[in-house]
Order: C-alpha cells, then structure tokens, then sequence
C-alpha cells in the first residue's frame, strides 16, 4: 500500500531549488530524450520505483552509495508502466514493487531473475516466503510499513482503549455527545479511498481467525463466505453502524480521502481518532496544529500475541542483468538505508537493523513493533489475484466502499454482511482464486 | 476536445463536390502521403484491426462472440452502456440550446463581445483543470464546498444532511454541468458565425410581408440555417462526449466512481494499456457507436456549412436592433456564472497549502505561499519543459505531416474525395483508449514504447487525420487562379505547397493551435504511453488529485498554471480559428 500515496506526498522536494541551470539541464535532456531516443547509455543501472516527492530523494540518496544508479518514477501505475516496457523489450534493471502479488506474478511469466540476498538479511518473518515461487527467491524486501496504528491527539484522548470492546464502548459515548453536538466525532475515516477500509477488514480478521486461514484466504484456498471472515465483517459492523461515529455521518465518509480523515483528527480537530499506516506521519506532521499526534496499536480481542498487519515493498531483477542482481543484494542489508533512516519517515523491513539508527520514538516504536509481533501477517489485499486485489472502483475495494455504505445507511448487518461475503466469494472466483 | 472543434468544415465532405475541387489534374506526388500513410496505418488502422481481431479470439483461436457475452453480463455493465448514452443524448441537447440562446442574446449588444470572450475561455481549459475546478467547487464538506453549503440552505437541511453533488446520486449531474460549462463556448462560437451569415435580406423579406419577430426568427433564421447548424453542435458534442474520461478520473472520488463510470472509464479498467479479448470488445462496441454517430451525422448534414458570410452583411442596418435588455441580461448573467468556478479556482490557489486544505476560500487570508511552494520544487518545471517540448515537437510533425498529404490530397474530386474525408473523419474520432494495447505493441516493435519518443508518435498519430483535413479543404477551395500562379511561381512542388500555405495562413494558424491546445492539455494519452520520469503536464495534476482536499492548495495553482497558455493562445487566434476552421468561407 506504499504505493499508492505516492501521488499523495509526491509534493515538490522539500529544500530543492531551482535555478536556471536546472531548466536547462532539464530542457537539454529532453530534446535529446525526443531526437535520439532513450538509448541505454552507460553502465548506468536503471530502476523504476513507485516513489515520488520526498521518498524518491531519499531513496535516490541510499543507492548514490552504490554507485551510478538511475532512479525513474513509474508513477501509481508501476504495473502497466513495467508490462508496456516488457513488451518493448526495454525492462528496466531493478524494480520496486508496491505488491508482492506482482514479484510471484512476474517470476511465474519468467520476467525476472532469482535473486541471493546478502548474509544480513533478516525480514521479519510472514514476510520473508511471499516473495518466493517454486522454491526460488526472486525479491527482497527494501521498505516496510506498520499497518495497525491509531492517531489521536492526546489532549482529546487521554486513555486509549486497549481491547476491541473498549474501542465499541468509547465510539457508542463519544458517537452520543457528537449527536447532540457536544463533541467531536469519536472516528474519522477515508472510505473515499478503498485501501483505507481494507486495512481496516485485514486488522479485524487477523484479530478473530488463526494465522492459518489468513494466509489461506491470500492463496484463494479458504472460502470467502465461511464463518470467519463474517464474523471480522460483523465486528466491523458493529462498530461502524454507531449513530454519530464519524463526523458528517457514512456519506460524507466516503467521499472523504485519506488526508483529509487525518486532517479531521490533528487540524480540524472533528474527530478523535483515525486508524491508518505509519505513513500518516507524513500528514499529521505538514497539518499539524500545536500538538503531535501519538499512536496506540489496533485494539482486539486478545492481550497477548496481538497479530500486526504490515505491508512492504520489493526489489526485484528483471531477467538478464548481471549488475541489477548485483544492486539487489546490496539493497538487502538494512545498513545501507542510512541516509534515509537519518532523514526519517523510513521503517526498515530488516529487523536486524539496530533500534539506535530511528531518530524519532514513535518510529523507534513502530520497529520495536515489527520485531515483537509473534504474528506478522502481510496485507491481505495486496497478495489478492489480478483485479480483486482492488483499485478505485474495482475489487476488494469497491466490496468493501459497498460495505461500508450498507452499514453506515442503516442496511441490517446480517444482509450486509452477507451481500458483503458473496460479492467476495463472487470476485474470488473471477479472479482465478477461491472457492 | 479541440480536435472536435473543427469538424464543421469536415462534415459537409460527403456532400456534393465543391466548388475549388476542379484543379487542372495537377502532378500531385503521391510519395508525399507516406509519412501520414505510415502513421495512420501503424498507429491507428493496424490497432484497430488488432482490436476487432482481439474481440473474437482468445491466444489467437476464434471464440465467436463469447467476449461480447462476458463484457456485456459483467456486473454493472448495462448501467455503464446506458450512461454513456444519456452523457450522449443529455449533454449536446443542453449545450446546443444554451449555445443557440446566448449567442443570440450576446449578438449585436456592447457587453456581447465580453460575454463572448467570457464563455470562450474555458474551452481552452485543459479537462483535467475543468475536473479539479469543478471539484473544488462541489467539495462535500459544507464549511468548504461553495455549492455543498447553498445546497443545504436551498433544501433547508442541516449541514450534515446537505446534498452531496459529488455523492453516488448525483455525481453524473456534477459530471455533466463541468462539462457543459467546459463546451458552451464553442457552441456560442458556432451559433454565433451561422447566425452573421444568415442574410439580413431575408429578415427585410419577413418583415415586409407583414411578419412579426417570431416569423423572423422561424423563417429567415431557423428554418434556412440554423436547424442544420443545431444538428452539427448535437453532432459534435455528441461524440465530444466520449472525451468525459479525463473528468471522470479527475473528478470522481473513489467510492464513486462505478457510479459515474462511462465506457471510456470501464475499457481503460479491462484492458488498461494492454490487448485483453473483454477490453476489446467492449472497445469494438463502443468504437461502433461512435462511427455511427458520425455517420449519421454526417449524412444528415448534407451540405456545405456554414455558407461563406457575404462581405456585405458586415455592418448590421438599423433593421437588426439589440436583443432586448432581459435577453442582454439574461447573457451577462450566463458571463458571471460561467466565471464563478474559474474564480473558486483562483482563489483556492491564492492560499496556504495548509489553509486551503483545511478552510474555506471565502474565510482564509490570501497568500503566494501555493505557488511558492509548488515553484520552489523542480517537479512542475520539469513537467513544463517536457510538455512544452513535446507539445512544440509535436506540432510542428503535425503541421509537417499533415501539409504534405494535404497536398496531393486537395487534388482529389468525386467519390475518392468524399471517401477519403470519411476515412479522416472516422480517425478523428477513434477513442485511444480502445486501440491503447495494440499501440503499445506497434510502438514495441519500433523500439519506442514507454519512452518519450513513442508518446510523441501517438500524439502526431492521433492529430495528424484532424490536421490533414482541414488543410486539405483550405487548398482545395482556393481559387483555381491563385493555384496556377502558385504553381507557375514555384517551380517545384515544395514552392507551390510554400505558396498554398501561405495563401492558406488561418487554417495554417488553426490546426498549429489546436493541436498545441490539444497535445499541452492532454491527459489519456500521457496517461496509457508516458514513459519513465516522463510526467506530462495532466498527468502531474490527475496524480495529485490522489489526495485532493490535502493538495488542493498547491494543484489548483498548477491548475493554474496549466491553464495561462492555453487559453492565451485560443483567445488570441480565436478569430484565426473560426476562418481557419470554416475553410473556404473567408476569401
């Protein structure tokens, strides 16, 4: 899910200037991209990266250790971008994929080249076999994100609830005094972007079934519509049918994006909590106003070995290039993120990376987090087959945005829930998976 | 949408031979087709045939119509077919009429020329800028969103029960008003040359005979000219209409957007810039309908239009008064409505980041600190360079191309004539989004796909059958004598060609302005064949409205920004482009 803010925090660099020199630059590069074509030049080695704005600085920082690397912007869409360039036969060396179900896909169509990670390397583990087909390895993890975190400002949230009950309880209160305007909204949340009510459906369910069915569900092996996944869809409803649960009501919900669900919780100050990725961070911060939001984990139904919902991207070689295998394996130790552990907004997927390099506690945390977590469980809708791994309007996304809107609309939750499973089961099937 | 405008001069093609087509057989070159032969025949014809090919295989065996099965029972499938049909039927109906009315009561009036100008600019408004200003001005939170808050005062709801524009319900009316906001313009422009060249004669004939001025209206307007002008405005936006996706993937937020989805929106979602057999046959579908609808426009229209306006009629007698003052107030109104989204966009720029994010327009203190921040950065300089390279590039291959095929072209009379403006016409009109994955494996065989050379080839492949039109009826309605003596004072055919374009300057000036407007404002193209770091200019804006109410600030300055140039350039060239355009009609 990295992937796709990359338009979101794909502002201009902070701290680039430009002059005039650069126009040129630019200028002079591009009338010789258009009159002569893009030859590879050099031994140069050519990676494309879902990545914009500040992300994109950083990372091009890191491999300026390698040596004579060139980084380019896929933009959102990596996944037509590199099938377009393997068609003109024009691959990039190295990719980095937002999604391990693309590493699998291309390494079936025998696109890429098997790759040996350095001796260091140490992802966490339910990380470290998705990359895998056939017994071979054909990417490493360069990036990680914690997906199971609440913002709040503690002002307004003193005690964070520490159970799934407790999180039922404080929503129906602070739902009342927000009806009868005498408070801000307990929830805010980004129904408008469908990845943000996945993750929501991801935490539940690794809350209420073993890791088994889990990783069962990703393979299209489990059935959509058997008790568990109802029982992860009744406990959401249960919570989001709350009258007075997000400010503006369900309908505003879904027309609301991402940011704005966080500027709700730390500017606007409409509601108190949002649940999202460490990735908020970057918005919490640009829309802060005099407070910093803190973090509490997703709350569940168990204590102990809480499951943690992460999600990552990978590097991948791209078949044929001696140097790419040689820049990946490079990329596999932790060390060589320095400059962008330095700089934060980084979270390694290297759990050997010691905890001293995050300059910031609450990333210091998040780390700590990812190395604890007796269960890790990759996101589940990103390993989904072919178009239900969902985009906007299409997939896991839209089933869920339908959800959404039945509960919020005052749909009775059993019906909602079973429109909800058989829409899934129905995706599952014409995906190629499931059953 | 631009590549629309000129198909006035291009749809009285199948009718009867015109005047200027009987050159002495002149030793045309035929070799000088070949660059835009190999274009067409590469870019367009082979994918099109791909396409057809596509829709009834699977790996290469025949399938019969079982992708047309699958396409067509996908869930939501009928809806999306009968959506695209009402945008058809709604949206010409609805500007042709506010186009016929606000020309006429703009016409012969002292503010008209304003109004006029007012209701032009947003043509030249990319659709990617049209979709964010739209956007900013529905925003559903009601401490924000303009329209949002009137609304809610208008039904006497609460704030929080405020009709939500951009909601599932209403987003096709949200849709629909942008774009006819974006396209009234042009029908003003049309309605506006049909209604100077209706003979002032025939209203002195009306009125003599006793006639009042609903028997003017009826019988020296309507029923000589402009029922046939209000078919080809029906005609044109008719098929414009397919052109809805950049506004769609702009304006549409995520959980919305099966509710606004067009098949332009649901064949880039099957196919997306690859050859599936769904994808295809949804294209092939929706690739009929739109032929069709040229077709029949094009039949119906059967003569040459717009007449040429006789030199005569240039200053109005006192037989033609001023509209009256409610239909001039009624047209000054129209101005000052059409200029309240262009004024949310303004505003929204002239603040913070933060403050246009999190306030509304109306209550925050102007600031420069958007576009400081937005020009600090290098990202939009090197969207500028590289668009405004390609889309130079661009044109001049256009213009290059295009008045070599002209050439010989101009030459032709009779049935090859007619037959080869139908076959231009019909690829003016081919939505790239259908033939997107055969292109890309054309420009893979040639070595280009994905990199800034092959978007440059789409562009020219897609603007060079408008452009070839065009110049083709400016040479061949020339007069036969300017022609000889070109061709006398240029020995060689590129001296007559230098000579034919420069007597031919407005549709020269016409098709370099719209095709720069076209490829500067651009966003499907840069969206299905942009290559690495390549990030044309509305592709920039469409990727930062992943996050729209955070960055409105900044994207509605480089909305902005995006919009100076082109709209600077159709107003300066807007009288160019109305003689270039009615070839013929100013000699």
């Amino acid at each position: 899910m990295t992937g796709r803010r990359v338009a979101v925090t794909g502002g201009p660099a902070a701290g680039a200037r430009w002059d005039r020199r650069t126009l040129l630059r630019a200028a002079a590069a591009t009338a010789v991209t258009l009159a002569g074509g893009c030859g590879r030049t050099g031994p140069s080695i050519q990676v494309a990266v879902v990545w914009g704005g500040g992300e994109l600085t950083n990372f091009r920082r890191v491999v300026a250790g390698f040596g004579d690397v060139r980084v380019v912007t896929a933009g959102n869409d990596i996944d037509a971008f590199l099938r377009a360039r393997q068609l003109a036969g024009t691959s990039p060396d190295v990719a980095i994929l937002p999604r391990p179900g693309l590493v699998v896909e291309y390494a079936r169509r025998g696109w890429l080249r098997e790759v040996t990670p350095s001796s260091g390397y140490a992802p966490p583990v339910g990380m470290a076999d998705l990359l895998s087909t056939g017994g071979r390895r054909y990417g490493v993890w360069v990036k990680a994100a914690h997906k199971s975190l609440f913002w709040h400002l503690p002002s307004r949230l003193p005690e964070p609830p520490r159970s799934w009950d407790e999180l039922v309880q404080l929503t129906r209160r602070l739902g009342g005094l927000a009806r009868r305007g005498a408070g801000p909204a307990p929830l805010a949340v980004g129904a408008a972007d469908g990845w943000v009510l996945t993750d929501w459906f991801e935490n539940v369910l690794a809350d209420v079934t073993g890791p088994g069915f889990y990783a069962a569900l990703a393979r299209g092996e489990a059935d959509w519509r058997s008790p568990q996944v109802r029982a992860a869809l009744d406990r959401l409803a249960e919570l989001w049918s709350v009258a007075g649960a997000f400010p503006g009501g369900g309908r505003r919900a879904l027309l609301t994006q991402f940011e704005d669900s966080v500027i709700d919780v730390v500017h606007r100050r409409r509601a108190v909590m949002v649940f999202e990725a460490d990735f908020v961070a970057d918005t919490a911060r640009e829309f802060a106003a005099g407070e910093a939001a803190r973090t509490f984990r997703f709350p569940g139904a168990r204590r102990a070995d809480r499951p943690l919902i992460v999600g990552g991207d990978a590097a991948v070689v791209f078949a044929g290039s001696e140097r790419g295998a040689e820049l990946v394996r490079w990329l596999s130790d932790g060390a060589v993120f320095g400059p962008w552990l330095d700089a934060g907004g980084y979270l390694s997927p290297d759990v050997s990376v010691p905890l001293d390099s995050y300059r910031d506690a609450v990333r210091r945390d998040l780390a700590a987090d990812l190395r604890a977590a007796e269960a890790v469980r990759f996101d589940l809708s990103d390993q989904l087959p072919g178009p239900f791994t969902g985009s906007d309007g299409v997939g896991i996304w839209r089933i869920m945005q339908d959800f959404f809107a039945d509960v919020t609309g005052g749909v009775a939750a059993g019906e909602a829930v079973r429109r909800a499973t058989g829409q899934l089961a129905a995706a599952a099937r014409s995906a190629g998976g499931g059953r | 949408m631009t590549r629309i405008l000129g198909e006035p001069a291009v749809l009285d093609d199948v009718g009867p031979p015109r005047r200027g087509r009987a050159y002495p057989a002149a030793g045309a070159t035929t070799a000088l087709l070949v660059p835009a032969a190999l274009l067409l025949g590469g870019l367009l014809a082979w994918p099109v045939l791909r396409t057809l090919h596509a829709s009834v295989t699977t790996d290469g065996r025949w399938v019969g119509a079982a992708h047309f099965r699958t396409a067509l029972a996908a869930p939501g499938t009928g809806a999306v077919v009968a959506r695209t049909l009402l945008w058809a039927l709604v949206v010409p109906a609805v500007v042709t009429v506010l186009g016929y009315l606000l020309a006429a009561a703009s016409r012969r009036s002292q503010e008209g020329g304003l109004v006029r100008l007012i209701l032009v600019v947003p043509i030249a408004v990319p659709l990617v800028v049209t979709g964010v200003t739209f956007r900013l001005l529905y925003e559903p939170d009601p401490q924000r969103g303009l329209v949002t808050m009137v609304a809610a005062r208008l039904t006497g709801r609460s704030l929080a029960e405020a009709p939500q524009l951009l909601g599932p319900r209403l987003v096709t009316v949200a849709l629909m008003s942008a774009f006819v906001w974006a396209w009234v313009g042009l029908a003003v422009l049309v309605f506006r040359a049909a209604l100077d060249a209706v003979p002032p004669s025939l209203t002195d004939a009306v009125r003599a005979f006793g006639g009042n001025r609903r028997d003017v209206l009826w019988d020296a307007q309507w029923r000589p000219l402009l029922l046939r002008t209000a078919a080809v405005v029906f005609a044109l936006v008719a098929v414009g209409t397919s052109r809805t996706f950049d506004l769609i993937l702009v304006m549409a937020p995520g959980s919305v957007r099966d509710e606004a989805a067009v098949l332009a929106v649901r064949v880039w979602q099957t196919s997306n810039g690859v050859t599936t057999g769904e994808g295809a046959a949804l294209g092939v579908v929706w690739l009929l309908a739109v032929l069709a609808g040229v077709l029949l426009a094009a039949l119906f229209v059967r003569q040459a239009w717009p007449p040429p306006p006789r030199q005569a009629s240039a200053a109005p007698g006192p037989a033609n008064p001023p509209p009256r003052r409610v239909v001039r107030l009624l047209a000054a109104t129209a101005a000052l409505a059409w200029l309240v989204p262009l004024g949310v966009l303004v505003a929204t720029s002239l603040h913070t980041p933060v403050d246009a994010a999190t306030r509304a327009w109306w209550s925050a203190p102007p600031s420069l600190a958007s576009y400081a921040e937005l020009l600090g950065g290098d990202e939009l300089w090197r969207t500028l360079v590289v668009t405004l390279v390609l889309t130079l590039v661009v044109t001049a291959g256009v213009l290059v191309v295009a008045l070599l095929a002209a050439y010989p072209l101009a030459w032709l009379t009779g049935p090859p004539a007619q037959a080869t403006g139908l076959m231009l016409m019909a690829a003016c009109v081919v939505p790239v989004q259908v033939i997107a994955g055969p292109v890309n494996e054309v420009l893979g065989v040639a070595l280009s796909s994905g990199t800034t050379r092959g978007l440059a080839l789409v562009h020219l492949a897609l603007g060079v059958p408008f452009a070839v039109l065009v110049l083709r009826n400016a040479f061949a309605d020339l007069p036969a004598e300017q022609v000889r003596a070109a061709r006398v004072g240029g020995r060689h055919w590129w001296g007559t060609l230098r000579l034919l374009a420069r007597h031919n300057r407005p549709a020269v000036i016409a098709v370099a302005v719209l095709e720069f407007v076209q490829v500067w404002n651009d966003l499907v193209v840069g969206l299905l064949f942009s290559g690495p770091g390549v990030v044309p200019l509305g592709l920039f804006l469409a990727g930062q409205t992943r996050g729209f109410a955070a960055n409105s600030g900044e994207l509605a300055a480089g909305s902005v920004i995006a919009a100076v140039l082109p709209v600077l350039l159709v107003v300066l060239a807007r009288r160019h482009l109305v003689a270039g355009l009615v070839a013929g009609g100013v000699r």
